[in-house]
């Protein structure tokens, strides 16, 4: 299935049909596969390649956190090493700031890496015989910065992740959750356009991780970095991302906010993942809302709405909840002032449960 | 019996009540200690044969193969006995040789077969527990595997018997033979027969004698290569023999022609020894033993330091001080060459699958060839002396740099690597930044082995004339003055425990540091 999304100006990464497919005879299978349309156990069969990213096309403006979400396996940690060309793609295109990143030099290339893109690993991948400070730097030694500048960089960074009076320690002497500060900082020292997160945040404790990602909102909205962020757990997809994208086998199965994830599954899969996930703070009343002439339509009577609770259409269903209790009467939905809709407490419940 | 099919019946199918009794005893552990299978007891590799367990076949058929051998060298002794009757002496010697083998071929038998039996049932309960797994092995029992014992009995009994019961040949009769056949002369089937199968390896390949070679000057002072080719009716010669000479010429070609390449990396080595010895050697002993001793406390602690000054005060005292101080400046000459060859190499081996496939077997060669034949090149390029030795100890010592800095590099995690390329890193910083600091353990732990290797290299190179406290050993060997050896030797040993504690707790306090 292709899924194609229209790219915009202000678009900063775009992937454009991108396929990667593992294997000596790499080049041949890429043929078969656009002449006869194999599928991925077909292409293992036949050429003994594994098809890893299948004709995938994203884009992400900028500010914007994508998640990226699917289980071991499903090619989103290959996805994301085209984006910095870690891995280069078997065919199709990579787009940074409307540059393609199959056309730079090596030397370019670089340069790219160290100034534009940020990335942090899932196993942190620290230098162990490097101090904090010396990690977070990293990159701007790479990029031949001078000490003295590298120090006091380095040091804004590791106020900004909380880590004051840490940065003559050694990796080693810190916690996984501190390592992973280390690791975001290190990403974030030389003030790069891009995060890559390639599931920063799933080998630690869950209340660590919770605390961590609130810190990456907070950072991410005062910053504004456009982020690819990987992960294995759809809460937390859907926790940080404005929008995600549901990966299997190597392909994106469906890509929307995490509302209409959640709402509108495209297919079992989908729907299989989001069964156990909790509606309240993700569907909100105007998805949920009977337009206001339909219900007077169908309820026949005049309106005294006075007495109703009041909530605007952007508010979640639990905030509905927490109105309508110990209430009679179903709620109002107003916009600027004007009625536009009703949600009774049935169709609250129905929302709650994921009926439509 | 109930009509379960009964695995160890089914394994062992002939007898299969009797084994199935030994596998559960074994299984349970109450089989006594004293029991023996006594159809292997009287079959022996015939029963192991026809129950598939080759383990036990090679085990007894050896056993009587030893025990046949006996009793066909206590037939030649006897008979030989007898042929040399008038010469009362060799009676005597071949009297007793005989004896001994009779005794040993008895002896061999039974304790052999009592051992035979006493492993069957056990080994064979083994191959039972693999055929539980694996119904591929083979079991039970088949009349059709005697072929395979005939054949091997075929093949090796008799011609071990022959050989056994024959004197063999020397190589000279059989040389004479071979020029009295190319004559036109017969000779005895049996002599011939004798010099191919129970000699020597027979001379298979002779080749025409090759020209002598000589480098004479001519006229105008330079040197030539001149060809003498052998005389007229000069026998011919080995292969083993052509190829010496061969390598011979060469060598003696190389060291004519190029002699100021080989003065020239002697000249560097002598210059370089000398440097390093001044400090050793030219220093006043109170000096550098003060030096040294602070140095170990410096790089490994108290403890190391009161072991090194113990030492170097048993050298001094016994009077090895010049002899060690030698030793030490040699190992490190050579060391350093060791690593500052070895360190880029071994980055070699281990970042390139090129250099990965043309090292290892260059590595493996230098490393198993026996450390003294190293001494014989070394001494036709660069004659004797200090030089050819460092040159030999360099090159017995320096696979493990090359070896330990591969695997350090090799040992980096592939995702750290990966962190280092994704923040912009190219090759040069990710190897400088990334990789040998990482890869740092493993390549000192190459600097001590290059170190302690050169140190027994360097003992051994005292015998083309390095010196040091290996010319002391040679010596005391040369004149059997074992004490003084065993003296030299100590000091040797301490030289090492020396080097090795200070480098080994010296790295380990870099290494802890973070």
């Amino acid at each position: 299935m292709t899924v194609t999304m229209p790219t915009q100006e202000n678009d900063v990464v775009v992937v454009q049909n991108v396929w990667k497919i593992f294997g000596e005879r790499a080049n041949e299978a890429m043929e078969a596969v656009r002449r006869d349309n194999l599928s991925k156990a077909e292409v293992l069969d036949k050429y003994g390649c594994v098809v890893g990213v299948r004709d995938v096309s994203i884009s992400v403006a900028k500010g914007e956190i994508f998640c990226i979400m699917g289980l071991s396996g499903s090619g989103k940690s290959t996805l994301v090493r085209h984006i910095n060309r870690l891995i280069e793609p078997t065919n199709g295109d990579i787009l940074i700031n409307g540059i393609n990143v199959g056309d730079l030099d090596p030397e370019a290339l670089r340069e790219m890496r160290a100034d534009k893109i940020g990335m942090v690993f899932q196993n942190m991948s620290l230098l162990p015989h490097r101090t904090v400070r010396d990690n977070i730097a990293f990159a701007l030694e790479l990029r031949g910065v001078d000490a003295f500048t590298r120090a006091e960089l380095a040091d804004k960074v590791i106020g900004l992740v909380s880590l004051q009076g840490y940065g003559d320690r050694y990796p080693s002497e810190l916690s996984g959750g501190m390592q992973q500060r280390v690791g975001l900082a290190r990403a974030m020292a030389a003030n790069p356009d891009i995060l890559l997160m390639d599931e920063p945040f799933s080998a630690l404790d869950p209340l660590i991780r919770r605390g961590l990602q609130d810190e990456f909102l907070e950072l991410s909205h005062s910053m504004k970095k456009t982020t690819l962020f990987i992960t294995h757990d759809l809460d937390e997809a859907i926790r940080m991302g404005n929008r995600i994208a549901i990966m299997k086998d190597g392909e994106i199965v469906q890509i929307g906010t995490p509302e209409e994830i959640v709402t509108k599954p495209i297919d079992k899969y989908v729907s299989d993942f989001v069964a156990g996930i909790s509606k309240l703070k993700l569907v909100f009343a105007h998805t949920v809302m009977e337009p206001i002439d339909a219900y007077i339509a169908r309820s026949k009577t005049s309106l005294s709405t006075e007495k109703y609770p009041k909530a605007g259409p952007e508010d979640d269903l639990d905030a509905l909840v927490t109105l309508v209790v110990d209430q009679e009467h179903p709620i109002l939905i107003e916009s600027n002032g004007k009625p536009i809709g009703i949600v009774t407490k049935d169709a609250l419940l129905r929302a709650i449960k994921g009926e439509s | 019996m109930d009509n379960e099919p009964n695995p160890f019946i089914e394994f062992a199918e002939k007898n299969g009540a009797y084994y199935a009794d030994v596998f559960i005893r074994i299984q349970k552990s109450t089989l006594g200690f004293l029991h023996f299978n006594i159809s292997a007891l009287i079959g022996s590799f015939i029963w192991a044969a026809l129950r598939a367990n080759w383990t036990l076949f090679i085990i007894g058929f050896v056993i009587d193969l030893i025990a046949l051998v006996n009793v066909s060298l206590y037939a030649k002794y006897e008979q030989a006995a007898i042929a040399n009757a008038h010469k009362g002496f060799l009676v005597v010697r071949y009297e007793g040789w005989s004896q001994n083998h009779l005794i040993t071929a008895i002896i061999v038998f039974i304790m052999g077969r009592i051992l035979f039996a006493w492993l069957a049932d056990r080994l064979y309960a083994a191959q039972y527990n693999k055929w539980r797994v694996n119904r591929d092995i083979n079991s039970g029992f088949s009349l059709s595997r005697l072929t395979v014992v005939a054949l091997v009995f075929a093949l090796i009994v008799p011609l071990m018997i022959y050989r056994s019961s024959q004197f063999a040949p020397n190589e000279r009769s059989c040389i004479r033979q071979d020029r009295a056949i190319s004559a036109g002369e017969s000779v005895l089937f049996k002599n011939r027969f004798d010099c191919f199968m129970i000699g020597e390896f027979p001379t298979l390949i002779w080749i025409d004698r090759p020209d002598k070679v000589t480098y004479p000057r001519d006229e105008k002072g330079n040197r030539t290569v001149l060809h003498t080719p052998p005389s007229e009716n000069a026998p011919p010669v080995t292969l083993a023999t052509y190829v010496a000479d061969a390598v011979d010429n060469s060598i003696g070609y190389l060291t004519v022609f190029y002699g100021y390449f080989f003065d020239g990396i002697t000249l560097f080595l002598r210059t370089m020894l000398n440097a390093i010895s001044a400090v050793f050697v030219g220093t006043p002993w109170m000096i550098t033993m003060g030096v040294l001793v602070l140095g170990a406390h410096k790089a490994a602690g108290p403890r190391v330091a009161t072991f090194v000054g113990a030492s170097l005060g048993y050298l001094a005292i016994f009077g090895f001080w010049q002899a060690a101080m030698d030793t030490l400046s040699l190992v490190m000459a050579s060391s350093i060459i060791c690593v500052v060859m070895g360190l880029p190499l071994g980055i070699w081996v281990g970042k390139s699958r090129r250099g990965r496939t043309f090292m290892t077997p260059v590595l493996d060669v230098m490393q198993t060839i026996p450390s003294f034949v190293y001494l014989l090149p070394a001494i036709a390029f660069f004659s004797i002396g200090k030089p050819p030795g460092i040159l030999a100890t360099v090159i017995f010592a320096m696979p493990p740099m090359v070896r330990l800095t591969a695997l350090g590099l090799q040992q980096v995690p592939e995702s750290t690597k990966e962190a280092a390329l994704a923040f912009g890193a190219n090759p040069r910083q990710l190897l400088t930044k990334v990789e040998l600091p990482l890869a740092l353990p493993s390549i000192m732990a190459g600097i001590n082995q290059v170190v302690m290797m050169s140190l027994s290299m360097v003992v051994i190179a005292a015998l083309i004339g390095a010196g040091g406290m290996g010319f002391i050993v040679a010596e005391a060997l040369e004149n059997t003055e074992t004490g003084r050896g065993i003296l030299a030797g100590l000091g040797i040993a301490l030289l090492a425990m020396m080097i090795d504690k200070v480098v080994q707790k010296g790295s380990q306090r870099t290494n802890s540091k973070h």
